[in-house]
């Protein structure tokens, strides 16, 4: 099926849930008229979230809290650098602590073009050897902790198809629905997202059975050289009652990296990593 | 007028109002009985506080381990098994239909309860890690979805297979069959699960066989058909009670009392055990079979006395009353013997067996007030007119019975082959004694099923197919050390100098912060509590050192070093990230491995961290068999299990170990759930530690619904043989003095000794396993064995009284008394056996058991008593001194004492812990002393004034 046919669909869809809204609870959409269609929302969020300045760098501290409240601490440095806006990108994990795993480095070649994968490497310093990585699928475990692969890396918008369910005073509520249901866990998410920046603020993931089972929160949202950036979030898996929060500090953007996303930076970190 | 007398008098005046009374209290009671709580969990067999089962929920908390269901999938009709396209496309939808068994939580409704949707162990849930091109390792889900083609089934296969963490668990060895393991949020939905794969398997026709097992399955399903069958077999029991004693005494109206009494007894005793708050248990559920023969026996026993005493002329009130005079006082004591033997249980360490033996007691004393109080009230209900040609005046004088004429000629040939007799029971004896020696102590529930019970046949498949379906965990504890060693602070110490050595390449200026970081380290050390504090404090000054500094400043980097050194330093104190400590990890598993008993495998599989290392290490290194192995770095170690933490299932890994890695847990699955197996794999692992000792100090302990079992039943075991003793001296003390003579106590002992010896002997030559029901059947058997010799023994002495020599008693004794006797063994014996039907196997053993139980007791009582009153008959029947008070007797106050001071000393141990030894002097004290004191006694004036 076309892009284009989906486009119009959904965005059929959404003027439906949007004169819906109209007619049943019209103080609630006080500046209807201001809504723009939900390629555009997707699409800025999706800048917002993954894309902003032409590179960057954070350290990251990751603090998985499981049900029986046992703690485990992850920190490592995280390189990004934008291959084309919006499109492929790079990134670079340069792993801190636990400190027998410092050293340990995670590169990504990110690809948004649906039917390519993604390229991953991973650097195990105790054995001084570089492996390539292939996945089935992005949705599993980063590093042990309750977010994803995919919410690290992002979700290419064109695996779902967007709707807007709902517009408050703050917030555009998108529901994306993945076109093929086979390579992810869940049956669909709703995204809000912030009216004024388009700053995704929190995910909601439902299973089969409608029933909401995983959230991701913004809890903290800064702006750094003037670019809004969340430096706090919390995944909660309701299934395991478990909750992972990320931490970002040092966060700089514009930077302007090398290139140093390439196998041969694996086992040579460049200094932007290590600190 | 006696008690006894009064008794009966006021029964047979006020009989309506005796009959109204009863009514009430047992509707009263009964009103109880739909309140009922079922408790079908064996784990209860153990208190609460039961230290074993605190360790297993903790074990249970920690591993974030849960009961399990396994649903095992075998297709022996297509060659590749289970791996084609048709079974695996149902394979993936059983396992989507599992995770859809969660049901709101009745105690928290914000909660599921059901299978735990996270932990489901299937094709499609778990992930494969293989090489992918070369250079190239590749994770992804075993089964994302159904294969679509023949190839795809068997490459599924070929990756299972070459999986050890599934060979075995998912995947059986012989690559055929496939099994689903399903966690659930509590054993009790384990029959809800099964339930509803049941039905969905139903739905499913093919060439496959389902096979569903697991002991929470087992257990939970017992409990549910241990209802139904108590449903069944009771009321079943009953009714060949009721057509027995029809055949008997032919009057249909008479019969009715025993059986009112049995009900009522049964009600009423249910009918407190629920009201007052006890969960009905699977012990408690057999109350009502337990008390049914015993209250039963007193009113067959009034029976064929009335039936043999009624003539028209004396009618039923002078009859009856006649009757109670006979029988009050044998009856009392059977019922007290009968109830003491039931309220020893209350003094093991089981609550359920507690409950049990305090309510088959109760129970009893209830039957015996009924028996004694609406017996006779109830043949006052009964005219006249009714019973004409009741009674043996009536029917016997023309018409001998089969059974009477055997009775007659045994009575006869006890007299002149008395000694033939003793021969023969001697003999039989020492056989039954060897056979005791030869028991073998053994418990499954999955064996509480027949063998043609899906459960059963599910188990023995998936047993031969896989690893095994019993869950038992092996959990290895670091043992913190007090304190910071001199050893160690040097060691570390010298770390810190190379460390340092290494940097100075780098940073020259390293020195400074190498001795500010020593003189810290060699002042704190003495003073912590642990290494782990003390190389946390390092860390944090390392730490602070550094962001005291501007980030581009050496220095910077050089205490950045020094604080990722301490903290890698801490990182080595967790023992099971450690080289060493996985290798002795594998070792043990080897070990489980080869523990074998007569060429079969106990262990079928283990899985651990270390298999887990193995792998990821293989795979990331290149997938070539001899990289399946620990690596040489701890570091290596942490980086291969960060790297299975990016999986689907990370948290699979916290079953194995907690994420401190300071404790390990070895999962073991046996091919057995017999408690005897399982205690062999403990002594063997007992063995291993003390022939390898570990590599750092590491604690072991068992944990899983396997090991559990072996505890409770140990318990059993040793609790029910103190029980037995104690109840055994019990009764000798309450027959001495019932008979005022400790020797015709001993006399009154010996059947129901032999019985049990013979029980039990039989037992052990046959082979079957002394199990829970066969424990708690040594109670029954005394209680019942006790009566008949109670009732023969009164009758002799009267007898005898009456006649004046044995030989002349033998006729009479072999009359009524006799008769009274056979009845009750045959209206038991055969009454017990549409147990034989029940498809649980405790109900089969306990319908067997009391069959034999009442057959033998019955023929030693009517053999052996008489041939020993023929041989003792000088001893036992010499002119009766006993005008004497009890207590001028010194030998009998002197067996009194010590029986006494053993009965204390049995309770004392087993109910406040009281070592064996301890009480041994304490005894070698009280004993004399008594023995003073009854010599004393014996010789005050009061007994010579006679």
């Amino acid at each position: 099926m076309s892009f284009s046919r989906i486009a119009v669909w959904v965005l059929l869809c959404s003027v439906m849930v949007w004169a819906d809204n109209e007619t049943a609870n019209q103080d609630k959409t006080p500046e209807k008229t201001e809504t723009p269609d939900v390629s555009t929302i997707v699409n800025k969020a999706n800048f917002m979230a993954y894309y902003q300045g032409q590179d960057g760098k954070s350290r990251v501290k990751m603090t998985i809290t499981d049900k029986n409240n046992t703690v485990r601490i992850r920190e490592f440095n995280i390189l990004r650098k934008d291959k084309q806006d919006g499109g492929d990108q790079f990134f670079y994990v340069y792993f801190l602590k636990p400190a027998d795993v410092r050293k340990m480095v995670f590169m990504v070649h990110k690809h948004t073009d649906i039917d390519k994968d993604d390229d991953r490497w991973l650097y195990m310093p105790s054995i001084d050897n570089v492996k390539r990585i292939s996945a089935g699928d992005k949705r599993t475990s980063f590093v042990g902790s309750d977010f994803l692969y995919e919410d690290v890396s992002g979700r290419s918008l064109q695996e779902d198809t967007h709707e807007i369910i709902e517009t408050t005073d703050k917030h555009y509520v998108i529901k994306n629905v993945p076109k093929d249901k086979k390579n992810v866990e869940f049956s669909y998410y709703n995204v809000w997202i912030n009216r004024d920046n388009y700053m995704p603020v929190k995910m909601e993931y439902y299973d089969s059975n409608n029933k909401m089972y995983r959230k991701i929160e913004a809890l903290t949202i800064e702006t750094i050289q003037n670019y809004p950036t969340v430096v706090k979030s919390q995944v909660t898996d309701l299934a395991k009652n478990s909750t992972t929060v990320m931490e970002f500090s040092n966060v700089e953007y514009d930077i302007k990296l090398d290139d140093i996303f390439t196998e041969r930076y694996l086992r040579r970190p460049p200094r932007e990593a290590m600190r | 007028m006696n008690i006894k007398q009064m008794i009966a008098n006021y029964s047979l005046n006020h009989y309506k109002t005796v009959t109204i009374v009863m009514v009430i209290i047992t509707l009263g009671l009964a009103a109880f009985i739909p309140l009922i709580k079922v408790d079908t969990d064996p784990e209860n067999m153990l208190s609460p506080e039961e230290p074993v089962k605190l360790f297993h929920h903790h074990t249970k908390k920690q591993f974030n381990l849960s009961d399990i269901v396994v649903l095992g999938i075998v297709n022996n009709k297509h060659p590749d098994g289970v791996f084609n396209v048709d079974s695996l496309a149902k394979i993936y939808n059983l396992t989507e239909f599992s995770r859809t068994l969660q049901w709101p939580d009745k105690n928290h409704p914000d909660k599921l309860s059901g299978v735990v949707e996270v932990d489901i162990l299937a094709p499609s849930t778990v992930d494969n890690i293989e090489q992918g091109a070369p250079g190239e390792i590749r994770f992804e889900w075993l089964m994302s979805r159904p294969p679509a083609t023949p190839e795809e089934a068997l490459s599924i296969r070929d990756k299972a297979l070459s999986n050890p963490l599934l060979k075995g668990t998912l995947i059986s060895e012989d690559g055929k069959a496939l099994c689903l393991y399903l966690p659930l949020t509590s054993k009790d939905m384990s029959y809800k699960v099964y339930t509803e794969l049941k039905k969905e398997i139903a739905t499913m026709p093919g060439d496959e066989e389902f096979y569903i097992t697991g002991l929470p399955v087992a257990e939970d399903t017992f409990g549910v058909e241990m209802f139904i069958q108590m449903a069944v077999s009771a009321p079943l029991a009953m009714l060949v009670i009721f057509l027995l004693m029809l055949f008997f005494f032919r009057k249909l109206v008479l019969i009715i009392s025993p059986l009112i009494v049995a009900m009522v007894s049964v009600i009423s005793t249910m009918g407190l055990l629920i009201g007052l708050g006890y969960p009905v248990h699977i012990m408690s559920s057999m109350i009502p079979i337990f008390l049914m023969p015993i209250a039963v026996v007193d009113s067959v026993h009034i029976l064929s006395e009335f039936f043999g005493l009624y003539t028209p002329q004396k009618g039923r009130r002078e009859t009856i009353r006649e009757v109670m005079d006979n029988l009050f006082t044998p009856m009392l004591y059977t019922s007290l013997t009968s109830a003491a033997g039931f309220i020893s249980l209350a003094l093991t360490p089981i609550p359920p067996v507690q409950v049990f033996g305090i309510f088959v007691a109760i129970g009893i004393l209830m039957a015996w007030v009924w028996t004694v109080l609406f017996v006779p009230a109830y043949v006052m209900f009964i005219s006249e007119k009714n019973l004409a040609n009741f009674g043996t005046a009536a029917s016997a004088e023309h018409k001998q019975t089969l059974l009477t004429r055997l009775l007659h000629s045994s009575g006869r040939f006890t007299y002149s082959s008395a000694k033939l007799i003793i021969t023969i029971m001697v003999i039989l004896t020492a056989v039954a004694g060897y056979g005791i020696s030869r028991i073998r102590i053994n418990d499954n529930p999955v064996k509480w099923f027949s063998k043609s019970h899906p459960i059963r046949m599910a188990d023995t498949e998936l047993n031969r197919h896989f690893g095994g379906t019993y869950m038992a965990y092996l959990v290895l504890d670091t043992v913190k050390e007090k304190g910071v060693s001199s050893e160690y602070l040097q060691a570390l110490t010298q770390r810190l100098k190379k460390k340092s050595d290494e940097l100075k390449n780098e940073f020259p200026q390293v020195d400074s912060a190498f001795n500010e970081a020593k003189t810290i380290l060699t002042q704190n050390a003495p003073t912590t509590n642990d290494k782990d504090t003390l190389l946390d404090d390092m860390s944090r000054f390392a730490n602070d050192k550094m962001e005291s500094l501007p980030d581009h400043d050496t220095m910077y980097d050089i205490w950045y070093e020094l604080a990722d050194f301490f903290d890698l330093e801490k990182e080595n104190l967790k023992l099971f990230k450690q080289p060493e400590v996985l290798r002795y990890l594998e070792r043990l598993q080897d070990y489980l491995a080869g523990i074998k008993v007569n060429g079969r495998t106990l262990v079928g599989k283990t899985n651990s961290v270390s298999d887990v290392v193995k792998k990821v290490y293989q795979e990331l290194i290149d997938g070539r068999p001899e990289n399946y192995r620990i690596p040489d770095t701890s570091a290596a170690v942490a980086q291969s299990l960060l790297q299975f933490q990016s999986s689907h299932n990370p948290d699979d890994l916290w079953h194995l170990v907690s994420s401190d890695y300071m404790h390990a847990n070895i999962w073991c699955q046996l091919t057995s759930g017999d408690n005897m197996d399982m205690n062999k794999v403990i002594a063997a692992v007992e063995q291993f530690f003390r022939d390898n000792p570990p590599p750092a100090p590491l604690a072991h302990n068992w944990a899983g619904l396997t090991y559990i079992n072996t505890v409770w039943q140990d318990k059993m075991v040793s609790g029910m043989l103190q029980s037995f003793m104690g109840s055994f001296l019990v009764v000798f003390i309450m027959m001495s003095i019932l008979f005022r003579s400790p020797l015709w106590g001993i006399i009154c002992m010996i059947p129901l000794t032999i019985t049990i010896v013979l029980i039990y002997g039989m037992i052990g030559l046959v082979g079957k396993d002394y199990d829970m029901p066969v424990a708690v059947l040594s109670s029954l058997t005394l209680g019942l064995a006790v009566d008949f010799a109670i009732h023969f023994l009164e009758r002799a002495r009267d007898t005898y009284r009456q006649k004046g020599s044995w030989q002349a008693s033998v006729p009479e004794m072999f009359g009524e008394p006799a008769h009274a006797i056979s009845r009750n063994v045959l209206v038991i014996a055969i009454g017990f056996l549409p147990l034989l039907a029940a498809p649980l196997v405790p109900y089969k053993t306990v319908g067997i058991l009391l069959c034999a139980i009442m057959t033998v007791s019955g023929t030693i009582t009517l053999l052996v008593l008489p041939a020993i009153l023929r041989l003792a008959e000088k001893v036992l029947f010499k002119p009766a001194k006993q005008l004497h008070g009890v207590s001028c007797n010194c030998a009998f106050c002197l067996v009194i004492s010590i029986s006494s001071v053993l009965l204390i000393a049995i309770n004392a141990h087993q109910y406040f812990k009281i070592g064996w030894s301890k009480l041994t002097w304490i005894s070698i004290v009280i004993i004399p002393l008594s023995a003073l004191i009854c010599g004393i006694m014996s010789r005050r004036k009061a007994c010579k004034n006679l």
